[in-house]
């Protein structure tokens, strides 16, 4: 009970300093947030962001500026350089983190943020510089939010809201904001992904209509206003698969097919994998082995034989050969 | 250094930073396939293709060894011949290596008695920690050395990949990955070597279904459990000539009532504890390949069979000294080991087995070899473990005077696959995962399966078939 190290004592005590940092961090990242924006933030706006009640946060505020994180000009409170520095480096930890999940773990992609929110307080700073050492010094999350370096500095948010994208002008899709979760829920279910070329097709106050070429994507303006996009250069502009193209997974046994691409869409790990074993543009494919259930199949490439779930390919274009 | 030279380390790593910012998002996948086409060329003009007639071979191979109809019933009968040769070819040996151990004991313990030592040293010295050694090695030694051997042809055959290609659609389903089914293979040798061989997997949730599920193989040690099991209420019934190959084919029936637990347990970790989806799955499979003798040889009796034996050597004189302890120690009249095993009873008898079963299964935890002859021992209320000569005084023993049936046999079988691994497997799950967590769950659940298993068809027998 009392024990120094593992007491339910100490237990207590270190969940109450691990909720007092989190609260401080989630204050601080506030407060950047709302600078980025080129907004003031107040009393009421960390009190919306928070949650907490007056007293809880009077003293939060208090201690923040008693340890010069923060300082307050008459009801607005502003970040002091030391109190950027902490909240980039939650900001770092969190679209690290995400990216770690999403890329290297493979976890659902709406999954990524509220799993990002809790470890984002608990990594330190080594941790980090190792975890983006491991992952090639990333420069973008998941959502193309672009993540802090290490020595402080924040690149700038690409792209323009899609509201100010002049109509049926080719955008790609560089960044998908992930808050509030709901709205990005429904961008994800749509398709919508990030590298993607959409034109606005319609826009009326009621909805915002999309269009990549093959489909159309019918939106609430909130919500079509957490896309942005960046101007298109010729070689971004998708092109249209040749004719006859088709997955992997369809292509009959024993047939061959050249390899056109892999799914944009399939990132992180398992498209590394592939790509490293030979899956890449113009290889030549055959359809080789079944098992009793038709999956895995085993496809001849490069001189080996190579066992892939329908998962994987499903994600590898091909052209058929005569 | 010249003067010139104004670029400094930090200048460099500024410029590539700022690089890295401007650079395509795609930039990794242009580096791999500019790669691949650089090989391409450079194989185009080095490399000459003279017809491939292995290759077609190999692919040959192939078309049957993983085809629809073949592949599965295939690969029972490989696992099979394995099984009977290891039962059939460790008979002799286990037994010359017995009688050489025991022949060499009682030569011991008579020295000891002419100088003198008291009793209780030569007990506790030749016929507790000694016989206990001996023991687990005559039973142990031979089966690995034939085992062990054969699976690493096997494995350099190039065979078990297309295993795991074969049986990868179950797993898929189980959610767990294809690679399980070769640190499951592993396991039938032992489950300490499967656990270590799951490392193959990439994803830490999968690898770690493999660690926990890996112990519902049978492996060598309980091998003898099951085989002794098979003969005397399976085989019997049948001709002596076909008695070997009908044990082998009823050893293989376990091992599949193991891997059913296997998947199940598997699926039923990936929707609870262990959530999560089917990663990835990429498995080359290599060109068959001349296996190397001498090194297969090798590495199957020195890395597995040698390495193997010592840590059960390890664990089974302790175990020995106890069970001569156990059985030697009788206050009252009455030795510990018939007091454990009488007040173990009702919940033996509940689970289908008896009071017996259980004392020994909580002594053979160093080292699952010394179930059977911890049995015997307190059966015969004898002072040491011990072997009986021949299947017929086993049978007599067991069905005439201690009352087994066939429900015995067959819980027991249970018992054997669903129950906690042995302490090597435990201590080395431990250090494949380094948690308490992980390992108490590796420990405890195939225990807790293994209760409410045998108290199930404990009951149903009862009820239903009136045991």
């Amino acid at each position: 009970m009392f024990a120094p190290e593992y007491g339910a004592v100490t237990a207590v005590r270190k969940h109450r300093l691990a909720q007092a940092r989190e609260r401080t961090e989630n204050a601080l990242k506030h407060l950047l947030r709302q600078a980025t924006d080129g907004h003031a933030a107040s009393f009421t706006s960390l009190q919306g962001a928070l949650r907490m009640g007056d007293r809880q946060l009077m003293a939060l505020t208090q201690r923040l500026e008693r340890e010069g994180l923060v300082r307050s000009e008459g009801a607005q409170f502003q970040l002091t350089a030391e109190g950027e520095r902490v909240a980039l480096h939650v900001l770092r930890a969190h679209r690290l983190w995400e990216l770690y999940l999403a890329d290297e773990l493979g976890v659902p992609i709406h999954r990524v943020h509220e799993a990002a929110e809790r470890a984002e307080h608990s990594l330190s700073k080594a941790q980090l510089d190792r975890l983006s050492a491991a992952m090639g010094h990333p420069v973008m999350d998941p959502h193309g939010d672009p993540i802090p370096t290490g020595d402080g500095s924040v690149p700038e948010s690409p792209g323009t809201p899609l509201g100010a994208w002049p109509p049926s002008t080719p955008g790609r899709i560089v960044h998908l904001e992930d808050e509030p979760p709901l709205a990005y829920a429904q961008l994800s279910a749509e398709g919508l992904r990030l590298g993607q070329v959409i034109r606005v097709v319609d826009r009326s106050p009621t909805r915002v209509v999309l269009s990549d070429g093959e489909n159309e994507y019918r939106l609430a303006p909130m919500v079509a206003s957490n896309i942005h996009v960046a101007a298109v250069t010729a070689a971004q502009v998708a092109q249209p698969w040749p004719e006859g193209v088709l997955p992997l997974s369809g292509l009959p046994s024993g047939a061959s097919a050249e390899v056109i691409a892999l799914d944009p869409a399939f990132r992180g790990f398992a498209r590394r994998r592939l790509l490293d074993l030979g899956f890449t543009p113009g290889a030549r494919i055959r359809s080789d082995l079944a098992t009793f259930a038709g999956d895995p199949r085993a496809y001849r490439l490069r001189g080996t034989t190579i066992a892939l779930r329908r998962e994987q390919s499903d994600r590898v274009l091909v052209k058929p050969l005569a | 250094m010249s003067e010139s030279l104004t670029v400094t380390p930090g200048d460099i790593v500024r410029e590539a930073a700022a690089l890295r910012r401007s650079l395509d998002a795609g930039f990794r996948e242009e580096v791999v396939t500019s790669l691949y086409g650089e090989v391409e060329r450079i194989t185009r003009r080095a490399v000459q293709d003279s017809g491939s007639g292995p290759l077609e071979l190999d692919q040959r191979i192939d078309r049957v060894v993983t085809s629809r109809l073949f592949g599965l019933p295939l690969m029972l009968g490989i696992l099979a011949v394995i099984f009977w040769l290891t039962i059939v070819g460790a008979n002799v040996p286990s037994q010359m290596l017995a009688t050489g151990f025991f022949w060499f004991e009682d030569l011991a313990a008579a020295w000891f008695t002419q100088l003198g030592v008291p009793w209780w040293v030569t007990g506790f010295v030749w016929h507790g920690v000694y016989r206990g050694l001996a023991w687990v090695i005559s039973v142990m030694l031979p089966p690995m050395a034939i085992f062990f051997p054969l699976f690493t042809i096997l494995e350099d055959l190039g065979y078990l990949p297309r295993v795991a290609f074969n049986l990868d659609y179950l797993f898929k389903r189980a959610g767990a990955h294809g690679k399980q089914a070769l640190s499951m293979a592993m396991g039938f040798g032992c489950n300490a070597a499967g656990v270590i061989a799951t490392r193959v997997i990439d994803s830490p949730r999968e690898r770690l279904v493999a660690i926990l599920t890996n112990n519902f193989v049978p492996c060598n040690g309980r091998f003898p459990t099951l085989i002794m099991l098979a003969t005397i209420f399976v085989a019997a019934a049948f001709p002596p000539a076909v008695a070997s190959l009908v044990a082998a084919g009823a050893v293989v029936g376990i091992v599949l009532v193991g891997v059913a637990f296997t998947l199940v347990v598997s699926w039923a970790l990936s929707r609870t504890v262990l959530r999560g989806e089917a990663s990835a799955f990429t498995l080359e499979l290599p060109p068959y390949r001349r296996p190397a003798m001498a090194r297969i040889l090798y590495t199957s009796l020195i890395d597995r069979t040698l390495f193997v034996l010592w840590r059960a050597i390890v664990t089974a004189a302790p175990a020995g000294a106890v069970i001569w302890l156990l059985a030697n120690i009788s206050p009252g009249g009455v030795s510990l080991a018939t007091r454990t095993a009488d007040f173990l009873q009702p919940l033996g008898w509940a689970m289908g087995l008896d009071g017996v079963i259980l004392l020994a299964y909580i002594i053979a935890i160093p080292a699952n070899e010394i179930v059977v002859p911890t049995m015997l021992m307190v059966y015969m209320s004898q002072g040491m473990m011990t072997e009986m000569d021949s299947m017929d005084g086993l049978r007599a023993l067991l069905v005439d005077q201690h009352g087994w049936t066939m429900l015995t046999a067959v819980n027991l079988m249970l018992f054997s696959l669903l129950h906690n691994p042995c302490a090597t497997t435990i201590i080395t799950i431990y250090k494949e995962t380094l948690s308490a967590k992980w390992t108490a769950i590796g420990a405890l659940m195939p225990l807790a399966l293994g209760f409410i298993v045998t108290l199930f068809t404990a009951a149903v027998a009862r009820a239903v078939f009136g045991f």
